[in-house]
């Protein structure tokens, strides 16, 4: 029998020649006529170790990592001995991983993704299987139960959202996944798409039926090629089930971006997903009540949509019994910027920020010290060391002006201007601003001026009043949360790095 | 006087039923659910700061200034955006707001320059009110920052300019072409601080799909989008409410003033036709009105081969009314006749009618409705007994099917066609029958379910077809025919519509349409919940067009599609004032109120008041007179505002009829074709210099008030006045509503209508009388005007104008957006930059086969006559169709159109002509010569000073 | 015949053709009274003198409705 070896095709794998590593383990093994068969896996998340190939043994998979295509041969002339100085043996000994509780990930990294018989095997269409005993106002109680609430970082009770969309009547409904993952830092949804395919169709399945929706659209980013060429073809693999399609009474259909930022923001998404150009919707009217062609519409995150499957199939409690306060559950928590362990890690609400950047996470990839950390994203805000108690939930970092949105962690070291992250965040919406709202088309533009003035040492007191006081009008008068969240990111950096902004004023060559 | 300022509420108005109260600083409202607190607010008189938002839109939420706070509720919500909800408790003015209000201003105009006092809008600027409303002192981020200020002006636009310097990207203009318009011609290009107001594909406002019906520059809240007429006289100092005078919408505009100079026509919200809404037409082509060919003093000759010699008033009506006294004596009571324009108002009309009768002692009086909408008169009246369309405009809002017939509203009909497309795309289906593929086939956001491109002629054969497909297919309203119509007459009509002849596979071969699509078109109408017929003068203009009127009254009698709002059957009238021209007894068989002259009880009424008796016989039709004059037993004609010879067909026929007259009478603004063969030119007034009413094609009376002293010296209706004193027929009115009150008396369908009354309620829809103090939106509600709905057999007769060997090709006639009718108007202002000429369609097979390129002088020929026109190749017209307009003199379609006309009301087959077209160097000889004769006959001698 | 008879004859015609096909009432009587009704004196003078004559092109029907039409005669006042 054939020796099955697993190589990551995700796009972070691939990204560190994870395709080339594959290549050579068959060629390798061709040479000196051993028989293996390559499985293309999702990535376990522990980007650090890869390419991280994995191999059958007696006990198990057993991990090697990074691997190189220099380290083939020796790999496979010595038949992945667990005694090679790549062995990382069991993947799930590892302590990254051993720490997570892998509620929704649980499959990613393990599974050939577009394998239908795996993704059963695993336990998968169990969720759609029980929501489908319980009906759909149970099924809807169970998400509510669960206390699963909106990752793509606005933390709504999707529960809550579920059944407005059901009590509201309509001859159609839909049910729209924002994979428009456009926030720096972050690849869970990207990850999960590549990695687990079929749960995100099941997610958005028992979504559909939960809500009396027949129709589903996937919109992801087009930066995501290789997320959208999977996701169609596990559409056209569940349709050929009869899984997806009129039989099954839901369809999906995979929609891509063009590039905007604010796609990502629900309402934009909506009217991008109708043609339209990319531009924020006034709310009310919500989308549970006119969404997609002014019908209701559920429009959840991936990572929601695909947390829904186990908490039916596992049960309500079972989620519910993860978590702190109000943030119930895991959350997939993704490491980046400069930090010596960069990945996927997901757990149970909860944790500290500082277990998360210096214990998990290993501290910095430079070496040097941690001297902020930006949550959330690029609208998230940055913390310095002295909050790093913070622990990581919805309101403790809602209590301190902060975010966790989706879950992104970007790590800085102390060589980091603070003032210039401060202009960045406004360049940021400036860049991405879709220009509907004043404060946001005009707000941004006028914040990067003001800044620059204050990094040139230009009236630094005024205009640091001016930037507050622009602050104030971007968070409560933009129309979305683009302009809304921007002063997360300013006035943090102002308020917990001034010295960063006390600049002396610089010697122009007219002065 | 002073400027009438509507308020603007900021949205739209709810519909909803449901009452709905909250507080807003404490005040308590009650307002229908689903209106915005903005809204709310304005009701109770607070002006919450706003700037993307005006109630002739949606609201948009993306100025940022009418935040407001609602208690338990977070952040700061736009108002506009927000419904209200009972128990809401709302406050407008708080510290945050205020700062919030201020910031956002700072912003904007830290993006704007700073030239108010120069400003073409100075004083009429929502910024600067609002820059003002916040208390903006300071613009702490300086100027020297990114900005827009130094963009450069669009000035494509012959009566607008677009500023960008100037523009906040508030959209409300982006949205107002696509709300109210329904063009998408403009569009937001770039995003965030790049974002900016573009046209087409950032094209010159004049080369882009703009239609220039000018929505964009009412909504515009600063100088970006300027009328030139106020940048170039300033903004106006008072305005009086009035009715356009160009299509048959009759929509209410404010004339803007400054002393006794328009500086602007600005269409009113009020206003029950267009809510608010214009078109390129009516909100600015006035221009002719201080035309410098316009004339102003009256003019005589004695032939029409010398030059025109400038008289006095009084000289010129004695002229008038000896010469008519003359031709009487000579040739009979019988020999002189009137003809009252449908552009002139309904005292205007009333007074003419009044004078042919009373004063010719004939009823040799028509009207130019003769032309166009006649059959619609006798089909509705024999079908529900009432000689009018049955709906207000409102009622296309509610309806759910479409059914455009022989009508192309996009250009002939604008402001309501923006209201039907704002139907049709909140999901109405739509069925267009006509031979061209007009623009609603497909355009932005909308598309026709089924477009039946018929061959010209063959309208009753395919209403027939469609109403077999209706009977066979069990899809007849049984319970609204038992109801409400002769059940004899509609087993009569079931059983003739069930002939195999009148099948849609029989009549799609004839027709050149598809037996499907036939069938759908039928199901599709029969099973609308409310469907409703729009039909013009494509249906009319035919030699069965009240065969064709009829079938579609029958085709909505059939379904059950009358007698409520969303259904009906609606003529779009051409002209601002036919149906008025109708209603006043236009017509020469008919009284006011279409009461026939034979019949005794009315005459006698109208003899007592008028003190004369009538002639009991019906008088002659226009093309009777045509015909009558060229037999030598009609010598002479009063003309009020009506261009006979451009707009009737067979020119040379119509030349030869005028030609043969002794005294030819023209009341006009110019010297029109028709006054090429005049004797006396009466200087006519426009619609800006009198008092009068206007009806539209919805049946509503619309006041037409006086903005300026007549440039002529006198209103129209005192030249008619004058003409009957001098014929010895005196009438005595002192003002327009004297007259009136006069129709009011004679005319029960008008009982309740005066001046009063419409300075009141702003317009009303006849019936108006103390059955219906307020007038009529819909009529034959529980039943009909007639008693039961009459089914007539509409069978199908071809025309005998047939296609052969000589003449292989059917030519049809119709309008274009930006000129009107004759062009005499229109024709004398900016519109000619859309179109200069009349231009042939023809499809690319039948121009191929001729060896004609697009843009090829060529020439059009039929048995009646032939012209030269440039050709456009195009497949709007269907291989073997070919159009064109007839706008310009120096075309002359109609030299081409025959006589031909309706079996019942003579109206003229223009829609149906045969016709060849071949090449051709230029015009032809025959417009060669009549250039010349034009220009002969307008000379004007000079003459000293009286 | 002249011109001018010829375009009444066919005009008559015309309306003869709608009427005849009506299964209410009588044709004939509803051709000559849409004749009474619309067609001006002496136009009706010339149809009725033409169908005098034969009433060559006249259908039938409307040759039997031009009969029954009152003979026209116009006063020089009223």
């Amino acid at each position: 029998m054939a020796t099955r070896i697993f190589v990551p095709r995700d796009a972070a794998a691939r990204a560190v020649g994870a395709d080339k590593v594959a290549a050579a383990i068959v060629d390798e093994a061709r040479r000196v006529g051993v028989d293996v068969e390559v499985v293309r896996t999702g990535s376990r998340g522990l980007f650090w170790l890869e390419p991280m190939v994995e191999v059958t043994a007696p006990a198990g998979r057993v991990a090697f990592g990074p691997v190189a295509v220099k380290d083939v041969a020796g790999l496979v002339a010595t038949r992945f001995a667990t005694s090679h100085a790549l062995c990382l043996g069991r993947p799930e000994d590892i302590p990254f991983l051993k720490r997570q509780t892998r509620f929704t990930f649980a499959r990613c990294g393990v599974i050939e993704p577009l394998s239908i018989a795996d993704y059963r095997a695993t336990g998968g269409w169990r969720g759609l299987e029980r929501a489908r005993s319980l009906g759909p106002t149970a099924t809807i109680e169970e998400v509510t139960k669960s206390g699963l609430r909106g990752r793509g970082g606005a933390g709504f009770p999707t529960g809550i959202k579920w059944k407005t969309v059901a009590d509201t009547p309509a001859g159609r409904k839909y049910i729209v996944c924002n994979a428009d993952e456009g926030d720096s830092g972050t690849y869970a949804d990207r990850m999960i798409m590549e990695g687990d395919p079929f749960l995100l169709i099941e997610g958005m399945a028992i979504a559909g039926f939960a809500v009396g929706a027949t129709k589903g659209y996937v919109y992801i980013r087009s930066e995501y090629p290789d997320a959208i060429r999977i996701m169609e073809r596990a559409v056209t693999i569940a349709e050929a089930q009869d899984l997806l399609g009129q039989k099954a009474g839901f369809e999906i259909e995979i929609r891509v971006g063009a590039g905007a930022y604010v796609c990502g923001e629900e309402t934009s998404l909506l009217e991008s997903l109708e043609g339209r150009r990319g531009q924020v919707r006034a709310k009310p009217p919500l989308p549970a009540h006119k969404g997609l062609f002014g019908r209701p519409t559920v429009i959840n995150n991936v990572i929601s949509l695909v947390s829904v499957p186990a908490i039916l199939a596992e049960g309500a409690k079972n989620y519910a019994d993860l978590g702190v306060g109000r943030s119930r559950g895991t959350m997939p928590i993704q490491l980046a910027g400069n930090v010596k362990y960069g990945g996927l890690f997901e757990a149970a609400f909860g944790l500290s920020l500082g277990e998360i950047v210096d214990d998990i996470g290993g501290g910095t990839a430079s070496g040097r010290s941690v001297r902020a950390v930006q949550v959330g994203g690029p609208l998230g805000a940055y913390f310095p060391r002295s909050l790093f108690d913070t622990p990581f939930d919805y309101e403790s970092f809602a209590a301190l002006d902060g975010l966790i949105g989706h879950g992104g962690v970007v790590v800085f070291d102390d060589t980091v201007d603070m003032a210039r992250q401060a202009r960045f965040a406004l360049e940021f919406c400036a860049i991405e601003s879709c220009g509907k709202c004043t404060p946001c088309r005009i707000g941004s533009v006028r914040g990067m001026e003001t800044v620059d003035k204050i990094i040139r040492g230009e009236r630094a007191a005024a205009n640091l009043a001016l930037i507050t006081d622009l602050c104030q009008t971007l968070k409560f008068g933009s129309l979305c949360a683009l302009g809304g969240f921007t002063p997360y990111p300013v006035m943090s950096a102002i308020r917990h790095f001034p010295e960063d902004f006390d600049r002396p004023q610089l010697k122009t060559a007219a002065a | 006087m002073s400027l009438v300022h509507e308020i603007d509420f900021g949205t739209p108005v709810s519909k909803s039923s449901d009452r709905v109260t909250l507080t807003i600083d404490g005040q308590s409202v009650t307002v229908p659910a689903g209106t915005s607190i903005m809204r709310a607010t304005m009701e109770i008189g607070t002006k919450v700061p706003k700037l993307c938002a005006t109630d002739s839109v949606d609201a948009f939420g993306s100025c940022r200034l009418c935040l407001v706070e609602i208690a338990g509720r977070p952040g700061t919500p736009a108002s506009c955006t927000t419904p209200v909800a009972a128990g809401m408790a709302v406050s407008t003015q708080t510290e945050r707001l205020k700062q919030i209000r201020k910031g956002v201003m700072e912003l904007y105009i830290s993006d704007h320059p700073l030239d108010c006092l120069t400003c073409a809008a100075n004083g009429d600027c929502e910024l600067q009110d609002m820059a003002g409303a916040v208390g903006l002192r300071d613009v702490r981020y300086g100027y020297d920052g990114a900005n827009h200020t130094k963009q450069a002006k669009d000035e494509s636009n012959p009566y607008f300019t677009f500023d960008p310097s100037k523009c906040i990207v508030c959209s409300r203009c982006v949205r107002a072409c696509e709300e109210v318009q329904g063009t998408f011609a403009l569009t937001i290009q770039g995003r965030g601080f790049d974002s900016k107001v573009a046209a087409g594909m950032a094209e010159p406002f004049v080369d882009s799909e703009c239609v220039s019906c000018g929505a964009c520059v009412q909504a515009c809240p600063t100088a970006t989008l300027s009328e030139k007429s106020v940048i170039e006289i300033g903004v106006p100092e008072h305005s009086v409410v009035t009715t356009c005078a160009y299509c048959g919408v009759g929509c209410s505009f404010k004339a803007e003033m400054r002393g006794e100079e328009l500086v602007r026509m600005v269409p009113y919200k009020d206003g029950k036709a267009n809510r608010g809404h214009s078109c390129v037409k009516g909100r600015f082509a006035w221009g002719y009105a201080h035309h410098r060919e316009r004339i102003l003093k009256p003019m005589i000759r004695e032939t029409i081969d010398q030059p025109w010699r400038e008289v006095t008033w009084e000289v010129a009506i004695e002229r008038v009314a000896s010469e008519f006294k003359r031709l009487q004596a000579k040739y009979g009571r019988l020999a002189i006749g009137g003809i009252t324009s449908s552009r002139c108002t309904n005292e205007e009309t009333y007074l003419v009618q009044k004078l042919v009768r009373g004063g010719f002692g004939n009823n040799n009086v028509d009207t130019c409705a003769r032309v166009c909408h006649s059959p619609t008169g006798y089909g509705l009246k024999t079908a529900f007994g009432t000689s009018a369309g049955t709906q207000d405009f409102d009622s296309v809002e509610q309806a759910d099917v479409i059914l455009v017939i022989g009508a192309n509203p996009t250009d002939a009909h604008p402001v309501f066609a923006s209201r039907m497309k704002k139907r049709l795309r909140e999901g109405a289906k739509l069925i267009v029958i006509d031979p061209r593929r007009i623009d609603l086939v497909r355009m932005p956001h909308i598309e026709a379910q089924h477009h039946l491109p018929l061959r010209p002629g063959t309208n009753a054969a395919v209403l027939n077809a469609i109403a077999h497909a209706i009977v066979a297919e069990g899809l007849v309203n049984e319970r609204f025919v038992r109801e409400y119509c002769d059940r004899d007459a509609f087993e009569h009509w079931a059983a003739f519509v069930s002939e195999p002849q009148n099948s849609p596979e029989a009549v799609g071969l004839m027709a050149g349409v598809s037996a499907e699509a036939i069938r759908g078109a039928a199901r599709l109408y029969a099973s609308g919940k409310n469907s409703a017929i729009y039909y013009g003068l494509g249906v009319t203009e035919h030699s069965q067009g009240t065969t064709a009127v009829m079938a579609l009254a029958n085709l909505a009698m059939a379904t059950g599609n009358l007698g409520r709002p969303g259904v009906g059957v609606n003529p779009l009238r051409g002209q601002n004032n036919v149906q008025g021209s109708c209603d006043m007894g236009s017509f020469p068989h008919e009284l006011s109120g279409y009461r026939h002259i034979s019949d005794d009880a009315t005459r006698t009424m109208f003899e007592k008041l008028w003190g004369r008796p009538l002639d009991s016989e019906p008088g002659l039709r226009i093309p009777n007179m045509f015909d009558a004059a060229v037999d030598g037993t009609f010598k002479g004609i009063y003309v009020q505002g009506e261009d006979i010879l451009q707009s009737d067909p067979n020119t040379k026929h119509v030349q030869a009829a005028l030609a043969a007259m002794e005294c030819v009478v023209v009341q006009d603004l110019f010297l029109n074709e028709t006054a090429n063969y005049a004797h006396v030119f009466l200087p006519g007034s426009t619609f800006l210099e009198k008092d009068g009413t206007f009806t539209n094609a919805e049946r509503r009376i619309n006041r037409v008030r006086k903005v300026m002293t007549p440039k002529n010296g006198m209103a129209d209706w005192e030249i008619t006045l004058a003409i009957a004193k001098a014929m010895g027929f005196e009438m005595r009115y002192g003002h327009p509503s004297e007259i009136m009150d006069e129709i009011a008396g004679l005319t029960p369908t008008f009982a309740g209508v005066s001046y009063e009354l419409l300075d009141r309620v702003g317009s009303v829809q006849w019936p108006c009388n103390e059955k219906a103090p307020l007038g009529t939106p819909v009529m034959h509600i529980g039943g009909f005007v007639r008693g039961k709905g009459n089914f007539m057999i509409t069978e199908y007769v071809p025309t005998d104008e047939r296609t052969g060997p000589r003449f292989p090709l059917l030519l049809t006639t119709g309008r274009i957006l930006s000129q009107y009718n004759v062009g005499a108007q229109t024709r004398r202002t900016d519109n000619v930059v859309w179109h200069r000429e009349d231009v042939l369609e023809i499809h690319p097979h039948d121009a191929e086969q001729r060896g004609v390129r697009d843009g090829d002088w060529v020439k059009l020929q039929s048995r009646a006559g032939e012209t030269a026109v440039r050709a456009e190749i195009t497949d709007r017209v269907a291989p073997g169709v070919v159009y064109t307009t007839f706008h310009h003199p120096g075309t002359q379609a109609n030299v081409v159109t025959t006589e031909y006309s309706d079996w019942a009301t003579n109206c003229p087959e223009y829609k149906v002509t045969a016709v060849q077209v071949s090449s051709s160097n230029g015009p032809s000889d025959w417009q060669r010569e009549y250039a010349e004769q034009a220009e002969h006959s307008r000379r004007i001698a000079k003459v000293a000073a009286e | 015949m002249s011109d001018s008879t010829d375009k009444l004859v066919m005009m008559a015609n015309q309306i003869g053709r709608f009427f005849t096909p009506q299964r209410d009432g009588e044709p004939i009587a509803a051709i000559a009274d849409h004749l009474e009704k619309f067609w001006d004196p002496r136009m009706r003078a010339a149809i009725i003198a033409h169908a005098a004559k034969g009433g060559a092109g006249l259908d039938a029907p409307v040759r039997d409705a031009v009969k029954r039409l009152k003979d026209v005669k116009v006063r020089a006042t009223l």
